[in-house]
């Protein structure tokens, strides 16, 4: 979807703050943790994002990043039926539950661990595309949970690389468990930007098939 | 379970913002004393997990697995063939590792990570992101002006080096391997590991001083 995360080529951000840190506070960090540690059921790593992206535009560009993650927990959690409304905005429980073992840090390395998890699949359809050949982007808006960048759209490329099938995020963001073959696709800096900074700079993405058409 | 409906998650975050308070940190504090009423977590778990990324997990790791493929070339060629199998011998596999996927600079060419649709990182092997790697201004303008945002960081690169900007669209994750600077001949992988930063992982630094920082 046309939302507010999709941040390649906008302009006016101004200059970088090459020296941040990267927390400004301790609640930061508390948010980290507790996006890391409680999730409810059913969530996807797909709609996760998505649900970021449904975030009001304006608020979304303007907050500190763990403040869009303490949001994005409280509303999918509340979406899902773990935790309503009125338990977010009072930080109470309406019933209290027994408390949970505690994690050592030696416990959270090991659920660190196994965060490796793989999105590669098999599909019995062979790939469309080879190393080498020469693909152009989905011109349009795609709807959902797209990972085809604006600034991609309707470019022509080339494809560097074949990772099999992954699993593909716009059916993760509705729930579905299902895969196309994932490429990795060069393109030039001349053919994604008319004032480009040197034409034969490349920007590379991992794109899948559903995005690509033969060129 | 997940309505998985756009329109609806897409108004509880407008209510969230038109009822919750301005300050992030009373959300938070919010957020905490809901979950652990609930039984759903400790808040000693909380600070184990914070320890765990303040002393265990960062830049380090990832130095490390940059001075062994230095030093060593049969880990070389298994870094640049499958990072994320590679990474498992120091068993710093992990949260976003599995598809890793190392990119080497070399004196002509020059690489440059980037999420510009979320902030995706090889948190595992570089620990939480810095504020600047997940800010608008960095993702907007690392795949546009690349060269703007290196001199940004001090980085001027020559018109002959090519610049490559990996934007991190799936669940692959980008680790960019430094070249290794003239002057640490016979170093040990614990010298070299020591001079590797991590913005050289990240690309917006490109040559390491031969000397620790």
């Amino acid at each position: 979807m046309d939302g507010p995360q999709d941040l390649g080529g906008k302009e006016s951000f101004g200059a970088i703050e090459v020296d941040s840190p990267a927390y400004r506070e301790d609640w930061e960090r508390r948010q980290w943790a507790l996006s890391k540690l409680v999730a409810p059921p059913g969530l996807t790593i797909d709609w996760f994002r998505h649900a970021l992206e449904t975030m009001p535009p304006g608020v979304y560009l303007s907050v500190p990043y763990f403040q869009k993650w303490n949001a994005n927990d409280m509303a999918l959690a509340i979406d899902a039926g773990f935790y309503t409304m009125d338990e977010c905005l009072s930080g109470h429980a309406s019933e209290k539950g027994k408390p949970p073992d505690t994690l050592s840090v030696d416990d959270c390395e090991d659920l660190q661990r196994r965060m490796n998890r793989s999105f590669a699949t098999v599909i019995e359809e062979p790939p469309e595309f080879q190393v080498g050949d020469t693909i152009r982007t989905d011109p349009r808006p795609r709807p959902g949970h797209t990972r085809l960048p604006a600034y991609a759209r309707g470019a022509t490329g080339r494809v560097i690389a074949h990772h099999g099938a992954h699993l593909y995020p716009e059916a993760g963001a509705k729930g579905d468990h299902i895969a196309h073959h994932l490429y990795t696709v060069e393109f030039c800096a001349s053919d994604l930007w008319s004032d480009c900074e040197a034409s034969d700079d490349k920007i590379c993405l991992d794109l899948w098939e559903p995005y690509l058409a033969s060129a | 379970m997940p309505s998985f409906d756009t329109r609806k998650i897409g108004e509880i975050h407008r209510q969230l913002h038109t009822h919750l308070p301005s300050d992030p940190a009373l959300r938070v504090k919010a957020l905490e004393s809901l979950v652990v009423e609930k039984g759903l977590v400790t808040q000693e778990s909380i600070d184990n997990w914070i320890e765990l990324y303040s002393e265990r997990i960062g830049p380090k790791r990832g130095a490390e697995v940059v001075a062994r493929a230095w030093s060593d070339p049969d880990f070389h060629a298994r870094l640049i063939a499958d990072a994320g199998q590679a990474v498992k011998d120091f068993g710093y596999e992990g949260h976003a590792t599995e598809h890793l996927k190392a990119v080497e600079n070399t004196p002509d060419t020059h690489n440059l990570v980037v999420c510009t649709l979320c902030s995706c990182y090889p948190f595992s092997l570089l620990g939480m992101s810095p504020i600047w790697y997940r800010s608008s201004a960095y993702r907007a303008r690392a795949v546009k002006e690349p060269r703007k945002v290196l001199a940004e960081f001090g980085v001027t690169l020559p018109e002959d080096v090519t610049v490559r900007v990996w934007d991190s669209t799936a669940e692959l994750r980008y680790l960019v391997v430094p070249e290794r600077p003239k002057g640490t001949e016979g170093w040990s992988p614990e010298q070299l590991a020591a001079i590797v930063t991590r913005d050289s992982m990240i690309g917006t630094m490109r040559d390491l001083p031969p000397e620790p920082a």
